[in-house]
């Protein structure tokens, strides 16, 4: 059953531009000039129920200007979209009782007040009966373990417990679709890694349909099944999680500071991307070569300290154009 | 409804956090006073000698009325919130809750206020009684009367700053136009009743903001009548449904404007 339609979607903006310095000030006074930003261009997709989609993109990409469409935050220029059947500029009031949103860079919970105390808010915003609305906070609160600081106000709690909050304030109406807006950023990568247990925990026990933007990799790996990666306002790739991993998420970085020089060249799977004799930066095609053969090479007793990372979302998108070309 | 009086009962809970702040800040509001009182006792050479219709008890508790209703509403603080919500697109993550940007903004502010108002209310009555030693002759429904078009006053007052905050959909700044709105009330309205003013200004003023906002309970409460209750809250019902009309208006013209780049 499809949940979210988005068809032929754009949206321009108009943003003033100002020549530079004080004449530049004076003239945009009297002759104001703008320049219309295309955000997003002719987009479409759906998603199925019950699925965790990923929206990926670089910063700027344009992927939380269509979640704000899908939101009925912004007014689309051109295109439909019909999330749950609701027309999300006709249907606001409605659609809002249906939906969840996460805005990772955004607080809506008030800071003076505690966990608790929001969650009855939330709870009497969305017209929930008391003692179902308490009913539901203890469900989320066990489910989210919430318990060592759900007394504790909001503006006490650390970034992780505040973003656990956050989502379980989003989720207090029952919404069939909990759209998530980067809800790791800013987090260390222990809490980030438990935010997406829970998260998936969560798809898993209520089957919420879940649309999450990140720029985060990780993210999308650990929890979706299928990604969306939008650039520059365009879809430049949907498709499964098992396809993206197969053709782009086969490499690992690994950046190692050596205690000797080593001397090695490029071989099968293992490509040098900086040799600075005791810093080394290497790509390892994990379809080839495992990571764990990589470091042998390298002979673990001569590295002082190591970090294996993901390639970079703007590597995988610039392949992913490479391979279109 | 029942969501709205949530918000307000949110709000209060997280102010009486700071109602040690409130009452410091009410030092403010009580040397004000001292400096009109005794501005008014040297203009008045006798208590029971009346200026412009008013005694040195009624005109000093008219005052008295006026700076809780002006000092309780914390107009500009409230005014540069709307600003920025507008300005730096936070007003986006109300529009997709099932409530009204303006119901809710009224109903954070009402709280905001509520217990200022009535730390206020009792203290500036203390004071009010410390400087004249008696109150002006009031009955039981008369002092309820006051207190609704006082509620209602600050009502009012907050949807224009709903209305003049969102002006930033459209100016760059809209808190220029508050400063001008909030001098007009405190200068026609505050310090001075409107018989002081010359007679085409009194007319012009008997159909402004100020007669709703400022004047209204402050008279009401120095010379009780049923006919200026009745012309007063009959007013102020005018002035609700056109400021909240305005604010509307704004809101509906305006949110099609949003543009949140980022974030």
């Amino acid at each position: 059953m499809t949940i979210i339609e988005v068809k032929n979607l754009s949206k321009k903006f108009r943003v003033k531009v100002k020549e530079n310095g004080l004449k530049g000030s004076l003239k945009s006074i009297f002759k104001p000039k703008y320049k219309v930003v295309e955000a997003v261009k002719n987009i479409s997709f759906e998603v199925e129920k019950g699925e965790i989609i990923a929206f990926i993109g670089p910063n700027g990409a344009g992927k939380s200007t269509t979640i704000k469409m899908m939101t009925s935050i912004l007014y689309p220029d051109q295109g439909s979209v019909r999330v749950l059947g609701f027309d999300p500029v006709k249907d606001r009031k409605k659609l809002s009782y249906e939906i969840g949103t996460v805005f990772g860079q955004k607080e809506q919970l008030w800071t003076h007040l505690t966990p608790y105390d929001n969650f009855k808010f939330f709870g009497a915003i969305y017209d929930i009966p008391e003692a179902a609305c308490e009913k539901r906070i203890d469900e989320l609160a066990m489910l989210f373990e919430l318990d060592d600081f759900i007394n504790t106000p909001v503006r006490n709690l650390s970034l992780g417990q505040r973003i656990r909050c956050e989502i379980v304030a989003s989720l207090i109406h029952e919404p069939k679709v909990l759209f998530l807006d980067e809800p790791t950023i800013g987090l260390d990568p222990v809490v980030k890694e438990n935010i997406r247990v829970l998260i998936k925990r969560m798809n898993k026990e209520f089957k919420t349909t879940i649309f999450l933007t990140s720029h985060d990799v990780g993210d999308i790996e650990k929890l979706c099944k299928r990604v969306i990666i939008i650039n520059d306002g365009q879809i430049v790739l949907d498709d499964s999680m098992e396809n993206l991993k197969y053709h782009y998420l086969n490499k690992k970085i690994v950046e190692a500071k050596m205690k000797e020089k080593v001397n090695l060249d490029d071989e099968d799977g293992i490509t040098i991307l900086k040799d600075k004799g005791y810093n080394l930066k290497i790509e390892v095609d994990t379809t080839k070569r495992s990571v764990a053969d990589a470091i042998k090479l390298l002979n673990p007793d001569n590295i002082i300290d190591i970090n294996i990372s993901n390639v970079p979302l703007e590597d995988i998108i610039r392949n992913i154009y490479q391979k279109k070309d | 409804m029942k969501k709205y009086w949530f918000i307000i009962n949110m709000q209060i809970m997280s102010n009486l956090q700071y109602i040690f702040n409130i009452i410091f800040g009410f030092i403010g509001y009580f040397i004000m006073l001292f400096i009109l009182f005794n501005l008014w006792q040297y203009l008045y050479s006798d208590p029971s000698e009346l200026i412009n219709g008013y005694s040195l008890l009624q005109m000093t508790w008219y005052v008295v009325i006026t700076e809780i209703l002006w000092s309780t509403l914390s107009g500009s603080k409230f005014c540069k919130k709307i600003c920025n919500d507008v300005k730096s697109g936070n007003i986006t993550y109300n529009i997709n809750k099932p409530y009204s940007y303006i119901g809710y903004s009224l109903s954070t502010h009402l709280g905001d206020i509520s217990v200022r108002l009535l730390v206020y209310t009792i203290l500036g009555m203390l004071t009010g009684l410390l400087f004249l030693g008696s109150f002006p002759s009031l009955s039981l429904v008369s002092v309820l009367i006051v207190i609704l078009t006082s509620i209602m006053a600050l009502v009012i007052q907050t949807l224009f700053m709903i209305a003049i905050g969102l002006l930033s959909f459209f100016i760059e700044d809209a808190n220029p136009f508050y400063w001008v709105y909030s001098k007009v009330i405190l200068v026609l309205g505050t310090i001075f009743p409107i018989e002081y003013f010359p007679g085409i200004l009194q007319t012009i003023l008997r159909f402004s903001p100020v007669y709703v906002v400022s004047y209204g309970p402050a008279k009401l409460f120095v010379d009780f009548s049923w006919d200026a209750a009745f012309s007063i809250i009959l007013a102020q019902i005018i002035y609700f449904v056109i400021a909240y009309l305005l604010c509307f208006a704004i809101y509906r013209k305006g949110v099609k404007r949003i543009n949140v780049n980022g974030g």
